[in-house]
């Protein structure tokens, strides 16, 4: 293993560098919680937060893209939009990562989308090994805790000071031009492994699903008729809340908007969520998923088997964030599949 | 193409929706663009009878309301509701809860008789609407966005699903997880949960989504330790019209 040094004030003046340079991003404190936001100055970047509200996902698949710019008046003309400039993530933690490094392949293969992968070759990738885990957190359970791809760089606290891994050319350029660094002793690879070693048992003992990975998509095939659908959706809002916060959700919706001069308008996409009781309705008016429980279950099959068979991983990085923002308690993975697992 | 004539009418309310319009400035004159305002009196002192789209504001809270509005009916091709008052009966409808005699009496004093009162209802339930402007107060540029879909023959759309889903789109910490409570999780949508992103909570102005989970709501507000009529309290204040949980 190979790793250099940054003490905490050459991490601060390392960051107040890109600040100086370029866009940054960086997690923040947030009403008690976490969120990635613009990086005003390096102090304010927080690298030992538990979990933030939205994924970074929402830096390369904005909750709103246009896509084109068209003139109706006085003749037709359009125009492909793509909106992507350079910026620096700092702070992901590997689960959120590895939930991007998923987004890449599901939006560059079949048909490549433009404007998804123009904007994340623009972007810049600091990842942070986490210092603690939400109480809702089960990474460990979805082997999210490691990555060995999708950053440039990755700091990890040996204990007051940053050992930095670097993932490509390019973060190895960013460190030499902005930071002053040393190289790693033989001592702090050692803590640094130590630390790597501990991160498996930093969720919570209860927050295990108790299968491997590929059998948790074994067990709902088991029981893709199984009551546990119905009874849980009973409590279900259709809010949408699982899919919105979810690092892997990558449904969109695409709409239309003319302004107010009804010459000029825009096409435009946003998040969507298959909770939403009109996601899977129609033209006609027709409705392919009317019923909670069928979209409650869906939403797992999606995640579990439909994207797994693609990514031969289920898309679910176990971050946590579905089952701390269910209000009645429902979507939480852990107890879905552990459930299903006791079934006979 | 000759512009279409609207004309603005008002019921049962504070005329906050109106102000809103009024409020939208420069907008309101790039829209005169496009449409005649026949009838407004915040902002003009004329009126015509003579109008395509007729906009309405407040509930309807007195048998004598009824033939008003089924005038304005007769003479409008579209009728728009705007705001709570008009869409869902909105805080009007509070007085329902409560025996109307009594009432009465609370507001008006000795002279109670000579006020005519019935149970407040949304404009739809004397008359037909063709759309509505959801809110309390309604928003700008949903306005806006409705007169370009009636002025391009475009479909209007209100979202259906609850304000949960702005709620985490504006990234907001849950109002439950900071020891308040709220009845976004079975409110129509459509406000980019503006309450909440301020600091306060969602009291249910844009009214019920279609298919509300109002028990699953209650036993949320009870296990978050509502006594049974705080939770009737957080129903009543805009659903009073629509209904609470069973």
């Amino acid at each position: 293993m190979n790793a250099k040094i940054l003490t905490k004030e050459n991490l601060l003046s390392f960051v107040q560098n890109l600040i100086k340079t370029g866009e940054v991003v960086g997690v923040t404190k947030k009403d008690g919680k976490f969120a990635f936001d613009h990086l005003k100055r390096a102090s304010d970047l927080v690298l030992d937060y538990d979990v933030t509200l939205l994924p970074p996902k929402k830096y390369v698949m904005p909750q709103r893209e246009t896509l084109i710019k068209f003139n109706v008046k006085p003749e037709v003309k359009v125009e492909a939009v793509v909106e992507a400039t350079p910026f620096t993530l700092i702070g992901v933690h590997p689960y959120d990562l590895k939930a991007i490094n998923q987004l890449d392949r599901l939006f560059e293969e079949n048909h490549v989308d433009t404007n998804y992968m123009k904007r994340r070759e623009q972007a810049t990738i600091i990842a942070v090994t986490p210092t603690r885990a939400s109480k809702w957190s089960f990474w460990s359970s979805m082997n999210s805790i490691f990555v060995e791809t999708g950053f440039d760089l990755l700091l990890t606290d040996i204990g007051g000071r940053y050992a930095v891994e670097i993932g490509t050319a390019h973060g190895d350029e960013l460190l030499k031009k902005h930071a002053k660094f040393e190289e790693a002793a033989p001592a702090d690879i050692e803590k640094l492994e130590s630390i790597r070693s501990a991160l498996p048992k930093m969720c919570s003992a209860d927050r295990k699903i108790n299968a491997l990975t590929h059998e948790m998509t074994a067990i709902l095939e088991i029981h893709r008729k199984s009551e546990l659908w119905e009874k849980r959706a009973e409590k279900c809002y259709s809010c949408g809340s699982c899919n919105l916060i979810c690092p892997t959700c990558y449904c969109f919706d695409v709409k239309e908007e003319i302004d107010l001069n009804l010459k000029d308008g825009s096409r435009y996409r946003v998040w969507d969520g298959c909770l939403l009781e009109d996601f899977a309705k129609i033209g006609s008016g027709e409705n392919f998923r009317e019923k909670r429980a069928d979209r409650f279950r869906h939403r797992f099959f999606r995640k579990w088997s439909y994207l797994a068979a693609k990514l031969t991983e289920p898309a679910c990085v176990g971050c946590g964030r579905c089952s701390s923002v269910c209000l009645p308690d429902i979507a939480d993975p852990v107890k879905v599949i552990n459930e299903l697992k006791e079934e006979k | 193409m000759t512009k279409p004539k609207v004309a603005f009418f008002d019921f049962a309310s504070c005329e906050g929706d109106q102000l809103q319009i009024a409020n939208l400035e420069e907008k309101l004159l790039e829209l005169l663009e496009h449409v005649e305002v026949v009838s407004f009196r915040e902002v003009m002192k004329e009126h015509s009878d003579d109008y395509d789209i007729a906009f309405i504001e407040g509930s309807c809270t007195r048998e004598a309301d009824e033939a008003r509005l089924k005038k304005i009916r007769s003479n409008a091709k579209i009728v728009v509701a705007i705001g709570a008052c008009a869409t869902i009966a909105g805080i009007n409808a509070l007085k329902n809860t409560r025996p109307l005699d009594q009432v009465r009496k609370e507001v008006y004093g000795d002279n109670a008789k000579w006020y005519e009162t019935y149970a407040a209802r949304p404009i739809d339930a004397v008359i037909t609407v063709d759309f509505k402007l959801h809110g309390c107060p309604i928003r700008g540029d949903e306005f806006l966005a409705l007169c370009k879909a009636l002025l391009t023959g475009q479909k209007f759309v209100v979202p259906d699903y609850p304000v949960c889903a702005e709620c985490k789109l504006a990234e907001n910490v849950c109002v439950f997880e900071k020891g308040m409570t709220c009845v976004g999780p079975v409110t129509r949508a459509g406000c980019g949960a503006c309450c909440v992103t301020q600091g306060a909570v969602c009291w249910g102005c844009r009214g019920l989504v279609d298919d509300p989970n109002k028990n699953a709501h209650k036993e949320v507000l009870d296990k978050y330790g509502l006594k049974a009529e705080e939770v009737m309290n957080k129903f009543n204040l805009y659903f009073a019209y629509q209904g609470g949980p069973k």
